[in-house]
């Protein structure tokens, strides 16, 4: 007989997973966005945001639930408290996906930009980064996490190069000013997406390995590019 | 130094094997905690502390216990200087049927004290400790059998205490009792470890994180693993305590 635990437990993991599936769709739909010309219409990611916000809710009132009835211990402990900053993460992660589609509707020759700095080559990273996110709190394998702090490092360097480069275009051609203050903001959004997918393998790591590894700089240390 | 030191020690009923090399240390003014199943050895581990087991026929005991350096086992030993500086207290609160005042001077008398000043005095003193004086003070002569269960563990508390040892043994000491009688009980045992040694069983794993340092987990007459309070609940180095502790036991 399974322990009453176990099934709570197992309930968590499933809408972690569907919450995690959810944010990754959002981001692909951002970058979708984002990318492409004609501005798809935003039913759906509103419908999805909804669903992410419920399951947050769901996934914070299984784990008050299962802290006051079942007194967590250990490895238990860690996934309920890794399972509730992992949540936060994702929502986040959601949140900025709305934010990019908003702004990606208001930068003017968006796509001359785009190619200008490279901008597409940063959003299919962040867009794989959630993929891999997800893939370490299922699958637990160390090595996934390692990839995604160096992933995250690469997304970083190349925010600041592109950011760099518009604010230098900004100086140069004020015409540009608007649409490079729009185009640098979803930028830092989609930078933030990568850093709160670094914090969810934090936590995978935490859960794993009962360390946590916060505020360390893992990406010059074990996980070297 | 350790306070009590024990090294590989086995311990025989008869042909029964209840002990398996165990060899377990704790320091002065600490609390530690035995967990573990049922028929794992907790008890007659602790017994074992104040050779409370001499007193079962046909038990046999190797290895040795040290307590402040000074092996206890050794022939020259003085049990009852051991069980004075050893207190223990039990699962069911056992009051002696007389009154309140005489189950806390018990102890005192038994032990040669006559001076009527001095027993006056250490019974008040290890009543206040036991948090007990003021639901008691107005009826000293009473039964200590009108006393509810928790303010009878209580009370046995402040017998064992009366004698001023320097180690409390407890077992299961709030097994029998309701939850605010529990905590007053592990609040107590807070306030004791600044002067005593304790050393608790408890199959209430969340009693063994809230009251104590160390916790010793015991399975089949081994110790499986001795470590630091917080460690053992949220990072058990042996699968076995993770299990046990996570309650997914066999
Ligand atoms: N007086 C005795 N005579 C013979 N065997 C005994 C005696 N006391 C205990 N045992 C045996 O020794 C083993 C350990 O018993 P012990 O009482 O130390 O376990 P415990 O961990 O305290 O269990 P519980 O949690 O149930 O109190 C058991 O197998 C038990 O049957
Ligand atoms: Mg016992």
């Amino acid at each position: 007989m399974a322990l009453h635990i176990e099934t709570e437990l197992g309930k968590l993991k499933n809408i972690i997973i569907k919450i995690g599936d959810l944010a990754e769709n959002q981001v692909a739909e951002a970058v979708k966005v984002l990318l492409s010309e004609p501005v798809t219409e935003g039913k759906e990611v509103k419908k999805t945001e909804n669903k992410i916000d419920k399951l947050d809710v769901k996934i914070d009132e299984i784990c008050q639930s299962i802290f006051a009835l079942h007194q967590p211990v250990a490895s238990d402990l860690r996934f309920i408290m890794s399972a509730m900053q992992i949540s936060n993460e994702i929502e986040r992660i959601g949140d900025l996906a709305i934010s990019i589609i908003k702004k990606s509707k208001n930068i003017k020759d968006k796509h001359d930009l785009i190619v200008k700095f490279s901008i597409a080559d940063i959003a299919k990273q962040v867009e794989s980064i959630t993929i891999k996110t997800n893939e370490c709190f299922l699958t637990r394998n160390e090595s996934t996490i390692g990839e995604i702090f160096i992933l995250n490092n690469r997304i970083k360097n190349e925010c600041d190069e592109a950011i760099h480069n518009i604010i230098n275009e900004m100086k140069s051609n004020s015409k540009t000013v608007v649409s490079g203050t729009n185009l640098v903001i979803v930028l830092k959004h989609l930078e933030r997406i990568s850093e709160h997918c670094t914090n969810i393998a934090e936590y995978v790591y935490f859960m794993i390995n009962a360390k946590i590894i916060k505020h360390e700089k893992f990406g010059s240390t074990k996980f070297e590019d | 130094m350790q306070k009590i030191e024990s090294k590989g020690i086995n311990f025989y009923y008869g042909e029964t094997q209840a002990l398996h090399n165990v060899s377990l240390s704790m320091k002065e003014n600490s609390v530690t905690a035995l967990i573990g199943p049922s028929g794992c050895g907790k008890s007659t581990y602790l017994r074992l502390l104040n050779r409370m087991n001499d007193l079962i026929d046909n038990t046999k005991m190797t290895g040795s216990i040290l307590i402040d350096g000074q092996d206890i086992y050794e022939k020259n030993t003085n049990v009852d200087d051991l069980r004075k500086n050893v207190g223990m207290v039990f699962q069911k609160p056992n009051p002696f049927p007389k009154s309140i005042f005489e189950n806390v001077a018990y102890g005192l008398k038994v032990n040669g004290i006559t001076d009527k000043k001095t027993i006056e005095e250490r019974v008040i003193t290890s009543i206040e400790q036991v948090a007990l004086w003021g639901e008691v003070k107005d009826k000293l002569k009473k039964s200590a059998f009108e006393l509810s269960g928790g303010q009878q563990q209580r009370l046995c508390i402040a017998r064992a205490l009366a004698i001023q040892p320097s180690i409390l043994l407890m077992d299961e000491p709030t097994s029998a009792l309701d939850p605010i009688s529990t905590s007053k009980i592990e609040e107590l045992i807070y306030e004791l470890k600044k002067q005593y040694t304790i050393v608790i069983v408890t199959h209430n794993m969340q009693q063994a994180g809230r009251v104590s340092d160390t916790t010793a987990f015991f399975y089949m007459g081994e110790l499986i693993e001795y470590d630091k309070t917080k460690t053992i609940f949220t990072k058990p180095s042996q699968k076995q305590t993770e299990d046990y502790i996570t309650g997914r036991f066999g």
